[in-house]
C-alpha cells in the first residue's frame, strides 16, 4: 500500500514538474495544482499503512475514534492534509483569478509574451517606466 | 511562564483586517483602525519583551491543550525582538502609505491585505510547531501575492507570476517536509523535536534515516524565502513594480521570516550539537558557500544599476549573506550578532526604501541618471538617508556595526579556510556597500540638479507637502529606532544574548513549552522504538509514544 502510494507520488511529481516547466500559464497553474496533491499524498504515504497483520490475516485498522479499542490509523497526518488541501484550494483559486485578470488586461497567457520579449533580468535603463509609478 | 495574551499579537491584526474589509470605502476609518492595531502590537510586544528579561519565556497553549498535542504559541527573546522590529517596520510603512500610495489603490484592498500580512508575519514568529509555521507562511504569502499585483498593471502581473509560482513550489516542499518530519519523529513541535534529537544524540541511537534529507528540504524552503544565493533571482525583479510602501514592507519582513525560521530550527534541530559533527552532514558547508555567494554576487549585481529600488533590492539580498554566515557559525556570539543584525537590517532596509519613496515623490523617478540636487530642497531627507545608509554599511556609531563585528569577529576567531574567506568576503561586501550607498547619495542628493521635469509636471507645493509629510514621519520613526538600537547597543545585545542562550541550550525552551509534563525515565527506550525500524510502517509508533508519554 505504502509502495503504491509512493509510486503515485513520484508519478504526480514528475507530471507536475513537466507542467510547471511549460511556457503557457494555464499549464503552469495546472502543475501547481497537481504538485500540491502530490505533496498531500506523500504525507498520507508517510503516515503508515492503513492495514495491520493480525495472526496472519491482513485487516484494516480502525478509524481514529476514542473508545473503539481498536488499533487505529494515525489521525494527525490526515488533519495536516486537510489543512493543506484547504490552503492549496485557496491558492489555486487565487492563481486562476490572477490568470483571468492577466488575460483580461493583456490578452496574453504565454510567459514569454508577458515578460516582454525575453528581456534581461536586470533592466539597467528605465525600460520599465510604463504604468509602474505608484506615487 | 504562562501568558494567556500572546495570541493577541495575531488576533489584533486579524481583527484589523476584518474591520478594514467592513470599512471599505471609508479610508480615514480604515487608517485609524490600522494604526491602532499596529501601535497596540508594538506596545504589547515591547512591554512583554521587557518583562521577560533576562531569560524568561512566555508560553500560551491554545485552547488549554498541553504541549505536543495542542498548538503552543511561544514568545521568547528571539521572537520578541523580531516582532517588535517587524511591527515598527509595519507601522512606518503603513504611515508612509498614507502619502505615497495612489488613492485608487488604497480604496481597493490595500488595508485588509496589509493587516493580514502582519498577522501572518507575527504568527510565523510566535508559533511553536512546523505545521503552524507553514500555515503562517501561507497567510503571509497569500497577502503578499495580492499586494504585489494590487494595481494590476502589466509589469506587476508579470512579476507576480514569478513570485507566486516559486513560493507555491516552496510551500509544497515545506508541507511535504513537515509531513515527512512527522512520519520520522512522530511530532512537529519544535521543543519536542529538539528534545528527541538531543536524547537521540545523548543515548547514541542513530537519527532516523532521511532526517538529514528532510532537514535539507526545509532549509531549502527557508533559503528560498530568505533569498539566499541560488534561490535569490526572484527578489530584485519583484521589488520594483509595486507601490513603494508595499515594497518597503516586503523588504523588511518577508526575507527575514525565512532567516528567523532558520535561526530557530538550525541550532536546535538540524544542526543540534552532535548532529552537526556527523560526517555526512554537508549542510553547514553548503550554507556557508551560499552565504558567501549571496554576499558577493548581490553586491556586485547592484554596482551597475541606476534605479534606486533595484540597487536597494540587490543590497538587501547581499546582506542576507551576513545573516546566513552568522547562522552557519553557530556560536553564541554569532547567533546574537545575527539576531541583532536582522532586527537592524529590517529597520534600516525599510527606512532606505521609504526614503526612496520620498525621492520618487519629489523627483518623479528613482533613476539616478535623471535626479540630482535633492539636498538643496530637502536637507532632512538627505540626512535621514545618510544615517540609514551608514547604518547599513556598518560605520561604528550606527547600528549595523555591532552585528557585523560580532558575526565577522566570530568568523575570524573560529578560523579555517572557509570562515576566513567568508569573513574577507563580508568585509569586501561592507566596503562595496559603502561604495554603492555613496554613489546613490552623491548622485541623488549632492550632484547638481538636473531639470528633467517640465515645471508643470511638478506637484503643487501643497500636494507635495500632503504626500511627503507621512513619509517623513515614517522614515523618522525608523531612523530614530535605528539610532536607538545603535547607541543603546549594550542593552539590545543583552536581550539578543538571552535569546541566543535559549537556542544553544534548548533545555529551558523545552521545559517552558512542556510546562507540566514529566517525561518518564524510560523515555530513552521509547525513543529507541520510534527511531528503530520505521520501514515497517504498519503500526503508529507516534500515537503510542504520545499515549505512553502522558501516562
Amino acid at each position: 500500500m505504502t509502495l503504491l502510494l509512493s509510486i503515485c507520488v513520484g508519478v504526480i511529481f514528475a507530471v507536475s514538474i513537466y507542467l510547471l516547466l511549460g511556457k503557457e500559464l494555464k499549464e503552469v497553474a495546472m502543475g501547481v495544482f497537481l504538485i500540491g496533491h502530490g505533496a498531500n499524498l506523500g504525507i498520507l504515504a508517510m503516515s503508515g499503512s492503513p492495514f495491520m497483520n493480525v495472526g496472519g490475516s491482513i485487516v484494516p485498522k480502525g478509524p481514529p475514534i476514542l473508545g473503539t479499542g481498536q488499533q487505529m490509523v494515525d489521525p494527525l497526518p490526515q488533519a495536516l492534509i486537510l489543512t493543506a488541501i484547504v490552503i492549496g484550494f485557496a491558492v489555486v483559486a487565487f492563481l486562476l483569478t490572477l490568470l483571468v485578470a492577466t488575460y483580461r488586461r493583456t490578452q496574453e497567457l504565454w510567459i514569454d509574451d508577458l515578460a516582454g520579449d525575453g528581456k534581461a533580468m536586470f533592466l539597467i535603463d528605465g525600460a520599465e517606466t510604463k504604468g509602474k509609478r505608484a506615487a | 511562564m504562562e501568558l494567556t495574551w500572546i495570541i493577541l499579537l495575531v488576533v489584533a491584526p486579524m481583527f484589523a483586517g476584518i474591520a478594514t474589509v467592513c470599512l471599505r470605502g471609508h479610508v480615514m476609518a480604515q487608517r485609524i483602525v490600522g494604526l491602532a492595531s499596529l501601535t497596540a502590537c508594538v506596545m504589547m510586544s515591547l512591554s512583554w519583551l521587557v518583562a521577560l528579561q533576562p531569560s524568561g519565556i512566555f508560553v500560551q497553549q491554545i485552547g488549554g491543550w498541553s504541549a505536543p498535542y495542542g498548538i503552543s504559541v511561544i514568545f521568547d527573546s528571539l521572537s520578541g525582538v523580531l516582532i517588535v522590529a517587524a511591527n515598527i517596520v509595519g507601522l512606518a510603512a503603513y504611515i508612509h502609505s498614507f502619502g505615497s500610495i495612489r488613492p485608487k489603490t488604497e480604496k481597493g484592498w490595500f488595508h485588509p491585505l496589509f493587516h493580514l500580512l502582519m498577522m501572518g508575519v507575527n504568527y510565523a514568529f510566535l508559533t511553536g510547531d512546523l505545521f503552524n509555521l507553514f500555515v503562517a507562511f501561507e497567510i503571509m504569502l497569500m497577502a503578499s501575492y495580492a499586494l504585489l499585483c494590487i494595481s494590476a498593471t502589466r509589469e506587476q502581473l508579470a512579476q507576480t507570476y514569478k513570485y507566486v509560482i516559486l513560493n507555491l513550489i516552496g510551500s509544497t516542499i515545506f508541507v511535504l517536509g513537515a509531513g515527512l518530519m512527522y512520519g520520522m519523529m512522530g511530532t512537529l513541535n519544535y521543543a519536542d523535536l529538539a528534545r528527541l534529537v538531543a536524547e537521540s544524540v545523548s543515548v547514541g541511537t542513530p537519527l532516523p534515516t532521511g532526517f538529514f534529507a528532510v532537514s535539507v528540504m526545509l532549509v531549502c524552503v527557508f533559503a528560498l524565502k530568505a533569498a539566499v544565493f541560488p534561490l535569490w533571482f526572484w527578489l530584485p525583479d519583484t521589488y520594483h513594480t509595486s507601490p513603494i510602501a508595499i515594497c518597503a514592507l516586503f523588504s523588511g519582513l518577508l526575507t527575514k521570516v525565512g532567516i528567523y525560521a532558520m535561526c530557530r530550527l538550525y541550532p536546535m534541530i538540524f544542526a543540534a550539537p552532535g548532529v552537526r559533527e556527523m560526517s555526512d552532514n554537508w549542510l553547514p558547508t553548503v550554507l556557508a558557500y551560499g552565504a558567501g555567494a549571496t554576499m558577493l554576487l548581490g553586491i556586485l549585481a547592484s554596482l551597475p544599476l541606476t534605479n534606486i529600488r533595484r540597487i536597494l533590492a540587490c543590497v538587501l539580498v547581499s546582506h542576507m549573506g551576513y545573516l546566513i554566515f552568522g547562522v552557519v557559525l553557530l556560536t553564541d556570539a554569532s547567533m546574537s550578532g545575527t539576531l541583532y543584525y536582522m532586527a537592524q537590517h529590517m529597520i534600516v532596509m525599510t527606512a532606505l526604501f521609504l526614503c526612496c519613496g520620498l525621492i520618487e515623490i519629489k523627483a518623479g523617478t528613482d533613476d539616478l541618471s535623471k535626479i540630482g540636487g535633492l539636498c538643496k530642497g530637502s536637507p532632512w531627507l538627505g540626512t535621514m538617508f545618510m544615517i540609514a545608509a551608514m547604518s547599513l554599511v556598518g560605520l561604528p556609531p550606527f547600528s549595523g556595526f555591532y552585528g557585523k563585528v560580532l558575526i565577522l569577529g566570530e568568523g575570524i576567531r573560529i578560523g579555517g579556510v572557509t570562515n576566513w574567506s567568508l569573513t574577507a568576503i563580508g568585509l569586501l561586501t561592507g566596503a562595496l556597500t559603502l561604495l554603492v550607498m555613496a554613489k546613490v547619495w552623491s548622485l541623488a542628493f549632492w550632484s547638481p540638479s538636473k531639470s528633467i521635469r517640465s515645471s508643470e509636471s511638478y506637484p503643487s507645493p501643497k500636494l507635495l507637502k500632503a504626500q511627503t509629510t507621512p513619509g517623513y514621519i515614517a522614515v523618522g520613526i525608523l531612523v530614530i529606532a535605528s539610532l536607538a538600537i545603535g547607541l543603546g547597543a549594550g542593552p539590545t545585545l543583552r536581550v539578543t544574548d538571552g535569546a541566543t542562550a535559549n537556542l544553544s541550550q534548548p533545555t529551558s525552551y523545552v521545559n517552558a513549552v512542556f510546562q507540566d509534563i514529566v517525561f518518564p525515565p524510560d523515555a530513552a527506550a521509547l525513543l529507541e522504538r520510534v527511531h528503530g525500524d520505521h520501514a515497517d510502517a504498519d503500526d503508529s509508533h507516534a500515537v503510542e509514544l504520545h499515549e505512553e508519554t502522558t501516562r
